[in-house]
């Protein structure tokens, strides 16, 4: 075995204050069990890092305020302009800090990555049933975390007070309007009265770069502090146990994996900020509530409820008087139930499957076809309401008006997760029934074998 | 496999050419050589970080078996456990649970204050958010002008032109509610109810420019057909029928503005929209 | 780890195919619009010692009357003018293969001189406005009428967009400066006319020289995703950011072992 470092003098003089030296051997050796899929939140966990550090770097430069000033900087279209600090700030950094722009849109993609990974992370751990007891805490701070990493990729994009994103905070407006009986005192209390106001770019600068990322700080902290009590799940395998956790050491294996991927996120961001264009928002101009661009729409994780908006039909109701307006269903109640239904999960799914043992060895999905169903029927729903986000390229592309497209996607936003949560059911329940590896293995006989009728009879034809 | 007196090469390598790699970002900056050659660069240097640690990870994995940690499964032993309880509740003064209840009602009461302040962030302690929304500054007489304030003659516009239009006076940042937006239809066109034919002139009509779904601006606007389009959700409103919403989500029609004109010509308005501005909410 | 390389490889294949997938349809959603149909007539190239009335009787009198009278086909020419004229045959919208055929842009029918020729005609037909004559622009005050006028149908970024029955408002990065102005007078198909009361000449040429900076000289930054927005940067992010972590801690991880035999 070759050792990895020499003993430095300065750890010795370190342990002769502190006394780490037992504690941190039995860290060292803490055990991970490494399978790939356990990654995905470490991913998530690099890309925070990530924003924060270039979040400091850009914050540096922003001027988060709705107060004018005149632009003189490279951009020459906008020379002499008088625009709002904040934008004028963010097309600065875009034009006239050198490797402004690189952070920027770094920072920009590492947002998608962040919101991205925690969804897959999120459903590898809803699919293999690792929310189930003892970690019911610990999904409910994850769910917390991906609501507040949405929440705070609205407010960051929203800070440049550009056109594009001040038209999201208009329906972001509209939608705390519509809540009923507080809905315009909330709206007035959030935006310092009518919108726009001249507060929301202050708040939210505050609310983008202090205070969610330290609640986050402390929920991830939380996260990773209960991981480390209740250890890691694992699959079953040999030498696998409910009692035992089996894989790398910390240190040197584990560490040098995790270490190796923290690069390769930077690495992903670096290059996309670097080769792609995201959010310029020099081209879509500074906020003029009297104006718009189009296709003005919100990035994919805000993008379906953006969907659900246009889907909905033009419905109003009155109930005592009062009016529930149009843009709530679609912009507040359907969050709300998707949310909901993700906090609850863990003791549904207890009602549901009867499952309320302990559990630290996780099951592949095909175990639960209950949650393969749901999964599958969930995803597509939002699939299918990020497509009606993005009518205006299927315009383009199809040729067909957009009240056609809209309602073919109004039945499709039905039809096709009831459609993608039985064929879930039915592709868990086949590779549940045989020992086949890949789903693509899978072959007539197991298919079969997989559906209800067939089942009864072949459980009757085996007694 | 290495030998254990020299360093794997394929660790090495990749760990150099990462740090050729940030120098060629240092060299970048300093030569300004643009974003692609910044983001190139540095996301290269990660990459070989990336690579050398992953093989390094690799060369150790092959050496190392799988490791073994007992899990400590399940509650704590009750004696102990009781112990804990004890320690928690144990309370040498008497009627301690009165003690704890006066303190929580304390602390509850200090919460339950500090949140008034909250209230501070209502912009003054008068106005009723349902009053302002459901009027705008316009007023019988006003001055219909551009975002650049030039007053607009209904002769401005061309047959099926739009301008949008704001009054005459106000910053038109700070009330967006006012924002309008008018539109010469062909003649003979136009199909208002009885009580509102005189409130278009020489066939340039006047609607609210934000939409009644969630208040993006309706600034699409299709010569053909007549109609207005929001980009946001896709409302559509025939501009002919009182800008009724024909399709999409917007549930009503956008309000019209009465127009008149001034004695040098210019249009004016005549009174607020026909009903408020923007998305419904619940006193509407 | 007996597998590793055929994973490995297996893995690099994937990736691979995925992003071919993301490019192809990234670039089949962008690639309609605005290079319609060339129309039918587009064979019939001129000798160029035709003169614009002939081409005019041969090609446009049957639907627009043999003195741009107008038919109940098509509308009259009296008051289009030069400038009309010019914009419909530069752009290729003109002239069409059948009164119910799609006006779209493409490449233009005619050679320029047979166009000037008609252009010439047309303008005789009436009193209708002649050429635009283009001056210098100043692209910041041009920036700030275009977000004003132009931008909810043809996207800030000068992308394009739909209207209200899908005929796209076009992408204007391949536009000419002249067809700009021009466009902004006719208000051809679905946009409207902006009268020189509304935007007088010097505003039009200030929007032209504006327009002429979009598109790829706005490519800062990286590949500009046709400045589309967020659905492409979406799309992006979903379909080559994501997945290429995905293989990268798909190799960096190991596989789940072989169920032993006592386990359930």
């Amino acid at each position: 075995m070759v050792t990895l470092l020499p003993r430095p003098k300065p750890m010795r003089k370190l342990d002769e204050r502190l006394g780490f030296a037992a504690t941190g051997r039995s860290l060292l050796a803490k055990v991970f069990p490494d399978h790939w899929s356990f990654m995905m939140g470490e991913v998530a966990l690099y890309s925070f890092v990530f924003l924060v550090l270039s979040g400091i770097y850009l914050s540096l430069f922003f001027e988060p305020s709705t107060g004018t000033v005149i632009y003189e900087g490279h951009y020459r279209p906008m020379q002499g302009q008088e625009v709002s600090a904040a934008y004028a700030s963010a097309v600065r950094l875009s034009w006239d800090v050198r490797g402004g722009l690189l952070v920027r849109q770094a920072h920009h993609w590492a947002a998608h990555l962040f919101i991205a990974s925690i969804v897959v992370h999120l459903c590898r751990i809803f699919l293999t049933g690792a929310f189930r007891r003892p970690r019911e805490l610990n999904w409910t701070i994850g769910v917390t975390m991906l609501l507040l990493a949405i929440f705070n990729a609205f407010a960051g994009y929203s800070l440049p007070d550009d056109l594009l994103s001040g038209t999201g905070l208009r329906i972001f407006n509209a939608i705390a309007l519509s809540i009923p009986l507080v809905g315009s005192w909330l709206a007035f209390l959030v935006f310092d009265g009518e919108f726009p106001g001249l507060e929301i770019i202050q708040r939210l600068y505050i609310l983008h770069v202090l205070i969610v990322p330290a609640i986050l700080a402390v929920l991830i902290s939380a996260h990773l502090a209960l991981l480390i009590r209740q250890k890691h799940t694992h699959f079953p395998g040999p030498g696998r146990r409910h009692s035992n956790v089996v894989g790398s050491r910390l240190w040197p294996a584990y560490a040098l994996r995790s270490l190796s991927l923290l690069a390769a996120v930077f690495a992903a961001v670096l290059l996309a900020g670097g080769l792609l264009q995201i959010n310029p928002v020099w081209v879509w101009g500074d906020f003029d509530p009297a104006t718009i661009t189009a296709p003005s729409v919100a990035d994919w994780y805000i993008l379906w409820i953006e969907g659900a908006l246009r889907l909905f039909p033009p419905l109003e109701f009155h109930v005592f008087g009062l009016e529930v307006a149009n843009q709530f269903w679609a912009g507040a109640v359907l969050p709300l139930l998707i949310f909901g239904g993700l906090y609850l999960w863990p003791w549904l799914d207890r009602r549901w499957s009867g499952d309320r043992e302990t559990h630290h060895l996780t099951g592949r999905p095909r175990e639960s076809p209950l949650r393969v169903a749901f999964a599958s029927a969930t995803l597509m729903f939002m699939a299918v309401l990020l497509v009606a986000g993005s009518e205006e390229l299927l315009v383009q592309w199809t040729g067909w008006p957009v009240s056609a497209i809209r309602d073919v996607l109004r039945v499709l936003v039905f039809v096709l997760p009831v459609l993608a949560g039985l064929v879930g059911w039915w592709l868990a329940e086949s590779l549940r029934r045989s020992d086949v590896g890949h789903t693509v293995e899978l072959g007539r006989k197991e298919l079969l074998a997989g559906l209800p009728r067939r089942r009864h009879a072949a459980e009757e034809g085996a007694e | 496999m290495s030998r254990p007196d020299r360093a794997p090469r394929s660790v090495v390598v990749p760990f150099l050419l990462s740090a050729l790699a940030a120098a060629g970002f240092a060299v970048s900056y300093v030569l300004d050589l643009g974003n692609a050659a910044l983001g190139g660069c540095l996301g290269g240097a990660f990459v070989l970080l990336a690579l050398g640690l992953a093989r390094w990870a690799t060369l150790i994995d092959a050496q190392e078996p799988d490791y073994v940690e007992e899990r400590a499964v399940g509650p704590t032993p009750t004696p102990q456990y009781d112990a804990f309880r004890q320690a928690l509740t144990e309370q040498p003064v008497p009627r301690s649970r009165v003690l704890w209840g006066a303190l929580g009602t304390a602390v509850a009461a200090i919460g339950g204050a500090t949140l008034f302040p909250l209230r501070s962030m209502l912009p003054s302690m008068g106005t009723d958010p349902d009053d302002v929304l459901s009027v705008t500054p316009w007023r019988s007489g006003t001055r219909l002008v551009t975002e650049e304030g030039v007053p607009v003659r209904a002769d401005d516009l061309e047959v099926g032109g739009m301008v949008t239009a704001f009054p005459e006076g106000l910053d038109p940042r700070h009330h967006v509610d006012t924002t309008t937006v008018l539109i010469r239809v062909p003649s003979g066109e136009l199909r208002l109810p009885a009580d509102r034919t005189d409130w278009v002139v020489d066939d340039v009509v006047a609607y609210s420019k934000l939409c009644t779904h969630a208040g993006c601006p309706v600034g699409l606007y299709t010569d053909t057909t007549r109609q207005l389009m929001c980009p946001c959700h896709h409302s559509i409103f025939d501009v002919t029928d009182g800008a009724q919403p024909v399709a999409g989500p917007a549930p009503h029609p956008l309000p019209q503005l009465p127009l008149g004109t001034d004695d040098e010509g210019y249009l004016v308005a005549r009174g607020d929209f026909s009903a408020p501005v923007g998305p419904g909410w619940g006193n509407h | 780890m007996t597998d590793a390389p055929r994973t490995r490889a297996r893995l690099l294949c994937a990736a691979a195919v995925l992003l071919a997938a993301a490019a192809l349809a990234l670039a089949a959603a962008r690639g309609t619009g605005t290079v319609g149909a060339p129309s039918a007539q587009a064979a019939t190239a001129s000798t160029g010692s035709e003169t614009g009335q002939q081409v005019f009787l041969r090609d446009c009198a049957w639907c627009h009357g043999t003195n741009g009278a107008g038919t109940s086909r098509a509308p009259s020419l009296t008051g289009a003018g030069e400038e009309a004229a010019d914009f419909y045959l530069r752009t290729g919208r003109m002239p069409l293969s059948s009164p119910d055929a799609d006006v779209r842009s493409g490449p233009p029918a005619y050679d320029d001189a047979t166009i000037s020729a008609l252009v010439r005609f047309v303008g005789s037909l009436g009193n209708g406005p002649s050429l635009p004559i283009l001056a210098a622009g100043d692209p910041v005050q041009g920036r700030k009428l275009f977000l004003e006028n132009c931008a909810a149908c043809h996207s800030a970024s000068g992308t394009g967009t739909i209207v209200t029955k899908g005929e796209p408002a076009p992408e204007l990065w391949h536009t000419g400066k002249r067809q700009v102005a021009e466009a902004v007078r006719v208000g051809p198909g679905p946009m409207p006319p902006f009268a020189e009361k509304q935007l007088d000449q010097q505003e039009v040429n200030d929007i032209v020289s504006y327009v002429h900076d979009l598109g790829a000289p706005q490519d800062k930054g990286g590949a500009g995703l046709d400045q589309y927005g967020p659905i492409l940067e979406g799309l992006v992010a979903l379909l080559v950011l994501l997945p290429c972590l995905l293989i990268v801690i798909r190799l960096l991880g190991k596989r789940a072992p072989a169920p032993e035999e006592d386990e359930q």
